[in-house]
This record gives structure tokens, sequence and C-alpha cells, in this order.
């Protein structure tokens, strides 16, 4: 482009720039929410410790892994997250370590945040090492790329637990344990209630999660062949990603409800993406929870509320609360005791049955 | 810009400047014929409906885009202002949408400063808002989705008059608007002349900056406008997903209806025409069950055909 007009002096791009931000402190100071009730407490949930499913996996013990035994109550933990604590599941995620630490009463608790930069995290972990962390709890932003920081663990014998994702590195030898949610499980479950709820015969619409995610195939997978082995009946007629959000949730299902207005049952692969549906159906005419039954998986406030209204047949549980599985696994692990390789965290169902009395446990 | 066209073949230049629509009629023929529930009132509003932010954003893109200019940060103004709406609520629906158009011109008062009086590039410019304004837009609403309960603002999202969807009503308005402003005002004349030829601009005595500046805070309230009304139709402000990538879709929008990169020129029937165009190529996918990723392919490929046709001659080589 041509820099035609004479430039004058600068300062005022930077008056400018001051003004925006003084406006932003503005509007920060003088904003006024909408009035809304009150939203119950966060973090009831985290009193609820969840039970590993009892698994006869491949065990670890410190001797196989290397390092010294250690009392956790006089260690450095730390723990590495991997997104911004905005969405329900890692805010809950977060607390629950936290809460766990003091409960258990660790010496130090570091805590990081990837901001989902997958070179912050390696950064982070390695930070963590260098400010002498005796065991690491890793939420991994993905299932490869921490090479560097598992090493720089390794190189030092320090246990490294994964929680909610998976890395694809060999258990007890590069990471001691996994702790996770068996994502095919919450699949099948959900195909389960999906099944209760047309009597075994319909047309049904899923709204995928973003495509490449492990999840995404996981949650997929377990549904689909779920309903072929017990609800045969129950055709998959449209399968369209939602990218887990809840805007394009609401886009996508409006174009299929119009092209199938006839479809009975849809399956969300998070909450997000089933409020998202729910606004799109109502505006459709249809009633959900009488037209058509929408089950989805997460267990978030909003959606496990929506269980008690009706709207929503039912929410398969992802549990986010790994902070007391995850210190016992620690405790085991440090005081010589062989843990599991692979710890499946229980997740809850929440249906019409449960859903009020149990929405204080939802996050 | 009339040197541009002279060297054109006559052909090139009516598919340039009709292509778009006749890509339209093609899809929707295509739809008439092979989709289920296509020919119904209920399946048009939903397309309309849909298409509105990118649509409001895009206007103002068009607008930016005929100064020889770009506005990447219309995504982030837009998830700005969905982010300002709720924190406002409490004093009613207007004050709170007033306060999101406010926060829309002054980020057009920042990026129009930048270009026009401190000379940077366009695309640095706002490219400084298209990072800043989502993080603003984060940190106002510590990152978290809000519900919307505000039922003037749900009746804004849903509802309609005489069987036409609210937003759509909005959009078609601001068309009319913005396309009166470019063909029948002087601010219009100049912004095109500005566009086309900056210096000559400088050297007639036109008020190019004030033009820019005012051009870029159209585009900066549009925005606001498309984040008001995304956030009415999700129920919910959520500055995260609202306008993610949109500045990208309203840019096609506008390149493929026909307005050239290079300024001088705006087309606003045909900006409406490609948003159409892209929407409907992503519902045509979703409808018949196809990847909508596929959509994306798509999408780049009449992207480039639409910049081929914008070229001064075609397969002119270099």
């Amino acid at each position: 482009m041509t820099a035609a007009s004479p430039s004058r002096p600068v300062h005022l791009g930077r008056i400018v720039g001051a003004s925006l931000c003084g406006f932003a402190l503005i509007l920060a100071g003088c904003a006024k929410s909408e009035e809304t009730a009150a939203p119950p407490a966060q973090g009831t949930g985290g009193a609820q410790a969840p039970v590993a499913s009892t698994a006869d996996g491949p065990t670890c013990t410190i001797t196989q892994y290397g390092g010294t035994q250690l009392d956790l109550k006089s260690a450095i933990v730390g723990f590495s997250q991997s997104e911004k604590e905005a969405n329900p599941f890692r805010i809950a995620e977060t607390q629950s370590i936290k809460d766990e630490a003091a409960k258990a009463g660790v010496k130090q608790l570091l805590t990081t945040n990837a901001n989902s930069q997958l070179s912050k995290q390696i950064s982070d972990i390695q930070d963590m090492i260098n400010k002498g962390a005796q065991a690491l709890i890793v939420a991994p932003l993905n299932s490869d790329g921490l090479e560097p920081a598992l090493s720089a663990a390794r190189a030092k014998n320090i246990p490294v637990l994964t929680i909610d994702r998976k890395v694809n590195a060999a258990a007890c030898k590069d990471y001691v344990s996994f702790l996770g949610s068996n994502f095919v499980e919450q699949g099948k479950r959900a195909a389960q209630q999906m099944a209760k709820a047309l009597n075994n015969k319909g047309k049904v619409a899923i709204l995928l999660g973003a495509s490449g995610n492990n999840v995404t195939t996981d949650r997929t997978n377990g549904f689909v062949d779920e309903l072929k082995a017990s609800a045969p009946e129950i055709q998959v007629v449209a399968q369209q990603t939602g990218d887990f959000a809840r805007d394009k949730g609401q886009q996508v299902m409006e174009q299929i409800i119009q092209a199938q207005p006839d479809i009975n049952g849809v399956y969300a692969e998070n909450d997000e993406m089933a409020l998202g549906a729910l606004v799109a159906l109502r505006s459709a005419n249809k009633k959900p929870g009488t037209d058509i039954h929408v089950v989805s998986i997460d267990g978030t406030r909003n959606a496990v509320q929506k269980v008690t209204e009706g709207e929503l047949y039912a929410v398969v549980e992802s549990n986010p609360r790994f902070g007391p599985l995850a210190f016992q696994t620690l405790q085991s692990f440090l005081s010589g005791q062989p843990v599991q390789q692979n710890v499946v965290i229980s997740d809850k169902l929440y249906t019409k049955d449960n859903a009020t009395a149990e929405l204080g446990n939802s996050y | 810009m009339a040197e541009t066209t002279v060297t054109q073949p006559p052909a090139t230049r009516r598919l340039r400047d009709y292509g778009v629509y006749a890509a339209l009629g093609i899809l929707v023929l295509y739809n008439l014929a092979f989709t289920e529930n296509f020919a119904t009132l209920a399946n048009l509003n939903t397309q309309l409906v849909q298409v509105t932010p990118i649509l409001i954003a895009a206007l103002g893109m068009a607008l930016v885009i005929g100064t020889e200019g770009v506005d990447l940060s219309v995504g982030s103004v837009m998830a700005l202002s969905a982010a300002l709406l709720p924190l406002y609520l409490g004093y009613g629906l207007m004050p709170a949408i007033l306060v999101a158009l406010l926060g829309g011109a002054l980020c057009g008062i920042f990026s129009g400063t930048l270009v026009a009086v401190v000379g940077i590039q366009p695309i640095v410019a706002t490219l400084a808002l298209l990072v800043g304004g989502r993080g603003l837009a984060l940190v106002l609403a510590d990152g978290r989705l809000k519900d919307i309960r505000n039922p003037m603002l749900l009746e804004l999202g849903s509802g309609s008059v005489l069987g036409i969807p609210i937003v759509v009503l909005i959009a078609a308005c601001l068309t009319l608007v913005v396309g009166f402003l470019v063909r029948y005002t002087t601010f219009g004349r100049q912004l095109v002349a500005v566009g086309g030829n900056r210096s000559a601009s400088v050297l007639a005595g036109l008020p190019v900056r004030r033009t820019l500046i005012v051009t870029y805070v159209i585009s900066g309230v549009l925005a606001a406008v498309a984040g008001i009304v995304a956030t009415a139709r999700l129920t919910a402000s959520d500055p995260s997903a609202i306008g993610q990538l949109a500045e990208l879709s309203a840019i096609t929008a506008v390149v493929v209806g026909g307005t050239p990169l290079n300024g001088g020129r705006v087309r606003i029937l045909g900006t409406v025409a490609g948003a159409l165009l892209m929407q409907l190529i992503s519902a045509t996918l979703i409808k018949h069950n196809l990847p909508s990723s596929a959509a994306l392919v798509v999408q780049a490929a009449i992207i480039v055909v639409a910049v081929l046709l914008q070229r001064p001659r075609l397969g002119g080589g270099g």
C-alpha cells in the first residue's frame, strides 16, 4: 500500500491505545450483570471421592520404575494443567487436585497452566522439575509431543501420573500410570440410555466432538457398537461434527432437524453441544423430552439441570475429580506398593431418577 | 478503478461480477431437486438466520476492503461485544447494547487511527486487535460462557415479525443502509476514491484520514451488531466461540461477491450473495450427511476462482 499521507506525530496512536485501555478498565469497573439465580456453590462435588473401578491390569512399583521411596507429606508435587480453567471440566479438575493436595498434606503443590500450548506445557514441567518437584501430575494437552518433558522427569526418576488424557508412551517406563475415564464405555452407556429412551427403535443423529480427537473416536465407537449389539433397530441417520461447542451444536442441529424431521433421538458427545441442540430443537417446534430424546456426556451443572427439567433424557458423567485418586495412587506408589498402570475413574449417570438429588455433585 | 476493468475481456468481467449469483442459483436448484424438505419456509429461515452474523460483519468488511484495506479484527470484536453484553444487562437491554456498540466503535477508532494516521498496514493494525480483542473479551467474561436470561434479548434472537425472523430483518435493514451509503452518499464516493487511488485522493483534497477512520468505525460497529445477534441466537454469551474465524468468512463473502481486494470498488449485493453461497455450501453438506470439513475445501476452491477472476488479465502470467 502506498504511504501517501504525510505521517503525523505517532503519539496520536498512543493516545488512542491508552484511551482504549482506560475504556477497558472503566467497562470492567462499572459492570452490572443481569440478575440471575445464585449458582450453587462450586466444588461441592469434591467431597465425593471417585472410586476407581477395580481393574486387574498390569501394575507398577517404584522399584520397577526406579527412584526412592518417599513420604507424600514431605514431598513437593507439581501439577501441570493443559487448558485454561475456563470450562467447568478444567475448573473442577484443578480444584480437585488442589483440595486433595491440601487434604493429603503435601509439603508444597506447584501448579502451572499451559494455556493450550504444547511448548508451554513442556517448559512448565521442566520448570517444576527445576524447582524441585518430586512427583508430577500431568493433564496432557495432547497424546503426543510431551516426550522432552517426560524424559526430563525420567532422568531424575520423578514419577509422573497422567490424568484425563493418555500419552503415547510406555506406562511404568516413560511415566507411571494413567488415570482417566473409559471414553468407549461412556459412549456405550449413552447408547444404553438412548435405547431405553426410544424403546429400542428409532432414528438417531450424532453430534460428534472435534475431528481427529481420540475422545470423539472413542465416544462414537462405543455408542455405535453398543447400538448395533443391543438395539439394532435404532438407526444412526446423521453424524456431524459440532466441535464440542454450543454454537456449532446449535447450527448443525438446525440443519439436521430440517433435513430429517423424523429423528427421535440426538446423541451429543458433550454437554455443550447438547445444550445448543436443545435451543435448535425448541426453535424447530420440537419438544425435547417428548418428541425427541437427547443424551449427552460430561455432567456439567447446566446439563444436569436440564435433566431435572426433563429436557435432557440422560447425561453420562466424565469425572474431572482426579484429586483423591491421584494422591491415593501417588501415596501407594511412593511407599513402595504396586499401583495399576491404567486406573479407570468411575463416572456417574444422571437420569430423571437421580438428577435432582445429584445436582450438587455435577460440575 | 476503470483501468483494471478495461484490460479484462468482457466475459471474464461478467463472470467476476455475476458469477456468484449464478453459483448461488445452481446450488439452490441442486438443493431443490435433491435435498429433502429444502423448499420449506422453515428451512429458508434457518439458512437466513444462520448467515446473519457473518453477513453483518461482511458488510463492514466490504467497506474496508473497498478502501484497499482489510479488517482482521471483526471476529474478535464480535467476541468483545458478546462479552460486554451480559456485563451490562443489569441496566437493561438498551444500555447493554449501546455499550457493546460503543466497544465496537472504539475498536474501529483504534484500527482506523493506526491505519490512517500512524500509517500502519491495515493487515497489521487489525491483527493487533484480532489477538488483543479476543483476549480482552475472555478477560472481561472471566473466560466463561454465560447464559442469557433477558427475555427481550432472547426474543431478539428467536422471535419473528410476520414470519420473518427479527435478526434477518436487522440484517436486511443494515444491508440497505450500507448499500445506500456506498451508492448515494458523498462518504461512499470518497471511500471508493480513497480505495482506488489514495495518493490522488490526497492531492484532490479529499478527507482521506477521516474517511478511513469512519470506515473502520462502521466495520467495528457492524461487527459488534454481529456479536449481539450471535449472542441472542445462542441464548448465551460465549466469547471463546462467538466470532471464531468470522473475519475469514467475512473476507470470503466479500471477495466471492466480486469486491476486488485492491480496493476502489464495493459490491454490497454481491457480498450478500457471497455470504449466502458459503452458508448454503456447508448446509448442503450437512443435510446430505457428508463431512462438513469438506465444505472448507469447496469454499477454498471458490475463493481461488474468485481471486483468479479478479486478476487484470486472466492467465496473463507474470
